[in-house]
């Protein structure tokens, strides 16, 4: 039992409402991952889950358990930080097992679990450094072992890959989906990049400025985004979203449809256009599209494809691959 | 030519700089090794006969060994001031930069009217007397720790501003209590400054002259540079004893100082800079 349930939670500084009663159940060991545009307040609610910012209104309850008062360190939760946040005068040793000593394990036990974080997350060799002797995803490894031997029941991640470069990103992005694996805990993870959200988790929560807009498995949210909102954020590249006149011929206030699920043709279709750009990426090229009385479009296509800038090209949309949206009402 | 002209600015300010701070030190290590007559006259003449030694064993000998009294006195006050300023400062800064309330500003008025304020002598004469802390090496103590907070409070308060508030909200995850995350995280991470506060504030506080006069009257308090006065009379001043008296009392902190000059300009700029 170690689930997690915001129950009406709400934040505000002052006037400015950054969390609106927001409601929330997370099962046991499942990885969650929070992705939203800059500013939505998904760090705040990761920070309330934490226990680092009070809640205006609302419970926290973890494991069963109303914590929303507890103090962070008896929440039994673990967080790793955007910045590592490794103690800089501590070696890798005493910065994992801080928080045993805090707590006065006695020493034998707490060079075994030390040991054994840094095995799972093959530290060993660096036990004694500073972590300023250290690369970016070794520290990254550090704040992950420092929340391990914590034994939480909850770990928490705010951006922890955004430090590092693609590459690094990639691996640690596996780690973090093994690490998952093994531990079989439950893990909150706030992201703004849709790939890390698509990729990792068993459930997204989508945030737009302090209110779920929806909650699903990644594959849901891809082929039934419930508001235009979800349907622009989820997928890459972005969804086509289509207002105004172009929208209501095809029956809807905003109309939306995805790079990938527009063919091309040079003979008919049903939006006549010409190229204004090509992206080629080696598997696949990314066109960018001027329809008359539409407006641009963003087209995947072929990356042996041999349109050229300025081609004259018919687009023409899956008519199962369509979303129909009413107009956000906010 | 264009790198004559910074190696040409270069040697000048040497000089100049070589003629305010030297000579001065060379004038009282040369007086420092005269005798009576040759000291009297106060000029650069090379010495006729140098007694070093004579004058050293009279000096240290001067009213009963004051000078070693002198020294552990002025010792006593100046590391447990120094200790003091070092934890209330960290803690003050620490407290201001990290938690704001509605008392900061009042905080902050005190910091700087500790500052800019001269301190009154009487009244804190007759504020002592009235505590029981008048002539009293600890009454020496709080005063020191007191007049020099603020200073102290300021270079702190600018570093913490640079120290992530990431880590001391990860220390409350470890589970660290407030006291535990100032010494074990927060403490150790002000290094630097707290170099910097030790020697400016023990060089400051060792030399301090004015402030024992006021508050610390009495043949058994004397500290070392009221031991100058020994020398010193109305009709007669003996110059060489009094100079090897002076020599004697700057070298502890010239030693301080050359040590640790460099600690303590990185002190000074490292809230400036993020590192
Ligand atoms: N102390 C504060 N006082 C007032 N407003 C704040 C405070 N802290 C955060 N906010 C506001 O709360 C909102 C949410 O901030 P939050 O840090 O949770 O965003 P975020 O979703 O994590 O964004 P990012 O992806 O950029 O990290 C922002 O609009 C921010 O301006
Ligand atoms: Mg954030």
């Amino acid at each position: 039992m170690s689930g997690l349930e915001l129950k009406k939670v709400c934040k505000s500084y002052g006037a400015v409402e950054v969390i609106k009663d927001l409601s929330l159940q997370i099962e046991s060991g499942e990885f969650v991952v929070f992705v939203g545009p800059s500013g939505c307040g998904k760090s705040t609610l990761l920070r309330m889950i934490a226990g680092l910012e009070d809640c205006s209104g609302g419970t926290v309850e973890i494991g069963g358990e109303d914590v929303t008062d507890a103090e962070p360190s008896d929440r039994g939760i673990a967080m790793v930080f955007q910045s590592y946040a490794l103690y800089p005068h501590m070696s890798v040793r005493d910065n994992i097992g801080f928080g045993l000593s805090l707590a006065k394990t006695p020493k034998a036990e707490m060079n075994a679990r030390v040991e054994e974080a840094a095995k799972i997350l093959q530290l060993t060799d660096y036990l004694d450094r500073k972590p300023k002797a250290l690369s970016g995803g070794q520290r990254q490894r550090v704040a992950i072992g420092r929340a391990i031997v914590r034994n939480p029941k909850v770990f928490l991640f705010d951006e922890p890959l955004s430090n590092l470069d693609a590459a690094l990103r990639a691996k640690m992005r596996l780690e973090l989906t093994e690490l998952h694996a093994n531990l079989n805990v439950t893990m909150v993870y706030v992201t703004h990049d849709q790939v890390e959200a698509m990729t990792m988790a068993d459930k997204i929560v989508v945030l737009n400025k302090g209110v779920i807009e929806q909650v699903g498995k990644p594959m849901d949210l891809y082929n039934n985004p419930a508001t235009a909102f979800v349907a622009g954020f989820i997928g890459s590249p972005q969804m086509n979203l289509l207002e105004g006149a172009a929208a209501r011929k095809l029956g809807a206030e905003i109309y939306g449809i995805r790079p990938e699920h527009i063919d091309i043709s040079r003979e008919s279709g049903l939006w006549r256009s010409t190229v204004r750009q090509i992206e080629r990426l080696g598997n696949d090229a990314i066109l960018y599209l001027d329809v008359e009385d539409v407006g641009s479009l963003t087209v995947t296509t072929d990356g042996q494809t041999d349109v050229v800038i300025g081609d004259m090209l018919f687009a023409t949309p899956q008519p199962q691959n369509e979303h129909r949206f009413p107009t956000i009402a906010r | 030519m264009k790198q004559l002209r910074p190696a040409i600015l270069g040697c000048i300010t040497l000089v100049v700089f070589c003629v305010i701070f030297v000579v001065p030190f060379f004038f009282i290590a040369l007086q420092a090794v005269k005798d009576r007559q040759g000291s009297s006259l106060l000029n650069f003449s090379w010495p006729s006969e140098t007694q070093l030694w004579q004058n050293l064993v009279d000096v240290v000998q001067a009213r009963d060994y004051q000078l070693l009294l002198a020294y552990f006195n002025s010792t006593v006050i100046t590391v447990f001031s120094v200790t003091g300023l070092v934890i209330f400062a960290a803690m003050v800064g620490y407290v201001l930069q990290r938690r704001p309330s509605k008392w900061n500003k009042y905080v902050n008025f005190a910091v700087l009217a500790g500052l800019m304020i001269p301190p009154a002598v009487v009244p804190t004469i007759w504020l002592l007397q009235q505590i029981g802390l008048f002539k009293t090496i600890h009454g020496m103590i709080l005063i020191e720790i007191a007049y020099n907070l603020s200073f102290s409070i300021l270079l702190y308060r600018a570093f913490i501003a640079t120290v992530p508030r990431d880590l001391d909200e990860a220390a409350r995850i470890d589970g660290a209590k407030p006291l535990q995350l100032f010494f074990r995280v927060i403490l150790p991470l002000l290094k630097p400054v707290t170099v910097t506060n030790i020697v400016v504030q023990s060089i400051a506080i060792f030399n301090d002259f004015t402030n024992p006069l006021y508050y610390l009257p009495g043949k058994d308090n004397v500290t070392v540079q009221l031991t100058l006065y020994n020398f010193q009379s109305q009709f007669s001043t003996q110059y060489h004893l009094l100079f090897m008296n002076i020599l004697l009392v700057t070298i502890p902190p010239l030693i301080v100082f050359i040590f640790f000059n460099k600690q303590i300009v990185e002190g000074m700029t490292a809230g400036a800079v993020k590192g």
